[in-house]
């Protein structure tokens, strides 16, 4: 295990093999025989987690946790919590077209929401890590895909109809990202993550219009404390691959659904790291394609240069 | 008095347009030539998503364009809707709709509920987020010919394979459809589904096949 060989890989440099990250979150509650909801409110089960899955599965790198409701839940959005996944946000304060200042949204503090719990997962899990020589990294919910967490899906249709009100909750979901960015880089974290799913399903006009934009200050606050950056995207992102590489993280980490050979031509040319691609569906949930062989796909096409091997 | 093919290119381009004036506009010229408002709901408004499927499938077209087009496919729908004949109503079948439990992303579901109303069928939309106690609470109150059940993330996505399997155990002769982003035809076929849909464009047609299958059993 080498958090070096991590951060190295991330920072596009040439490295003995690729890292591996696996994303375990729910999964070291299995690890533990928790439930995910009882794992995820107890700084302790998530410390024991972590270390768990970093023994179990020899990581480079682990997250602390995988959970994007983490941002929502602390500036005002009600959770659903289930006993085998993360929680999902089940309110949306500002759907009827009322802005996060208008409503009085404050930014996070240490004691909002479910920080407490995280930040001493996190005190307790670092020194863990550290013998281990596993990287903690910091994930947290990009701008985007926070703004439909505080404004619902009308969100989408706000990029067209009502440009400013979508500005406005982006600003404020790009504030409430620098404060967990500082949170993180607090905490130690090696590498820290800005996860936003929903930006593959917007255009690159509305990416580099609602996206890149408010991402930045997240990524200030990351590269301030000097960590290193990641932007992770699920869904099929191959229109918007080239704002993606640009976006100013130092890598990036992409869906099952795309090319490795064809991100990794992308990431070499923007001297970006990138991670992928194991079939998270085929391969390792129902084991249709063997992970082992999947895994060797993944190796043979992301090379040593700027790869880390990663669920897709 | 405009040419009905006109007016259904009018339809049409409005909804690919995404522009929800135009499309009630055309809807009302539609009324007021004194056409069949279910010639303008099928060949204008509903062709018109066909092409916004094909432009979501090309990446030409995304999740907002989708939407905006969807609405503007309602704008022309509530012109249209009080004057189709009880006649025109008839439904091909009855669906309960719903996205599986743990999972609150819905927005391909409720363009796909659109399709399926104006495709002909009565639809039964149960929300996101759904247990499949509610999904058997529905099937047991409204005798439905087809479930379908959608997903957006990998993990939930896992609780469709019990659902078909409480579908198939409660009421064998219904059919079940899935569809969603992580979902394949593959993992369709290995959870034991009657059918998939990769997209909102190919549902109707995908209904309207496992309906027949499922009858002819």
């Amino acid at each position: 295990m080498s958090k070096k060989m991590l951060i190295e890989a991330l920072r596009c440099n040439r490295t003995p093999r690729a890292p591996w990250f696996p994303y375990a979150c729910i999964n070291c509650a299995y690890l533990l025989g928790e439930t995910a909801d009882r794992y995820l409110q107890d700084p302790e089960l998530i410390a024991k987690g972590v270390e768990a899955a970093a023994k179990r599965y020899r990581a480079d790198g682990i997250p602390l946790v995988f959970d994007l409701s983490v941002e929502a839940n602390a500036v005002g959005c009600e959770l659903s919590w289930w006993p085998d996944n993360v929680p999902s946000v089940a309110t949306h304060p500002c759907a009827q077209m009322v802005s996060p200042r208008q409503l009085g949204l404050k930014l996070p503090t240490k004691d909002s929401g479910r920080w407490p719990v995280l930040l001493e997962a996190g005190r307790l899990a670092k020194p863990r890590l550290d013998a281990l020589d596993c990287a903690m990294v910091g994930l947290y919910c990009g701008p985007l895909t926070l703004a439909s967490h505080l404004a619902g899906v009308r969100i989408f249709t706000d990029f067209y109809k009502n440009q400013e009100f979508a500005h406005e909750v982006l600003e404020f979901a790009a504030e409430v990202n620098a404060v967990s960015a500082a949170f993180y880089a607090e905490l130690g974290c090696e590498v820290i993550g800005i996860v936003d799913p929903v930006a593959s399903q917007v255009k690159s006009a509305t990416f580099r219009e609602f996206v890149t934009p408010y991402v930045q200050k997240g990524i200030q606050v990351i590269h301030d404390a000097g960590a290193t950056s990641m932007f992770l995207i699920c869904g099929d992102c191959t229109k918007v691959m080239e704002e993606v590489c640009t976006i100013g993280t130092q890598s990036f980490a992409i869906d099952e659904q795309l090319n490795l050979g064809y991100v990794r031509d992308m990431a070499l040319r923007h001297r970006v790291g990138f991670a992928g691609n194991l079939k998270l569906t085929l391969s390792l949930s129902l084991g249709v394609i063997p992970p082992r062989e999947d895994a060797l796909v993944s190796l043979v096409a992301g090379g040593t240069h700027g790869f880390v091997l990663a669920p897709g | 008095m405009l040419p009905l093919e006109e007016i259904l290119k009018k339809l049409h381009d409005a909804v690919v347009g995404f522009d929800e004036a135009g499309a009630a506009q055309a809807a009302r010229l539609l009324i007021e030539g004194g056409y069949d408002p279910l010639e303008g709901i099928m060949h204008g408004l509903s062709t018109g998503m066909d092409t916004v499927g094909a432009l979501f499938k090309q990446q030409e077209y995304f999740v907002p364009e989708v939407l905006l087009c969807a609405e503007a496919m309602n704008a022309g729908m509530e012109v249209l809707r009080p004057h189709l004949q009880a006649s025109s109503t008839r439904t091909l079948g009855t669906i309960i709709l719903g996205t599986v439990q743990g999972d609150v992303h819905d927005i391909g579901k409720n363009i796909v509920r659109m399709m399926l109303e104006i495709g002909g069928f009565d639809v039964h939309d149960l929300g996101n987020n759904v247990p499949h106690k509610k999904f058997a609470e529905e099937l047991a109150r409204t005798d439905a010919d087809l479930v379908g059940v959608s997903a957006m993330m990998t993990t939930t996505m896992m609780g469709m394979r019990s659902l078909i399997g409480m579908v198939r155990e409660t009421k064998p002769h219904v059919g079940v459809l899935i569809g969603g982003a992580p979902v394949t035809r593959e993992i369709a076929k290995m959870f034991n589904a009657d059918g998939y849909a990769d997209s909102a464009a190919d549902v109707v047609g995908e209904a309207k096949r496992v309906m027949a299958a499922v009858k002819s059993a």
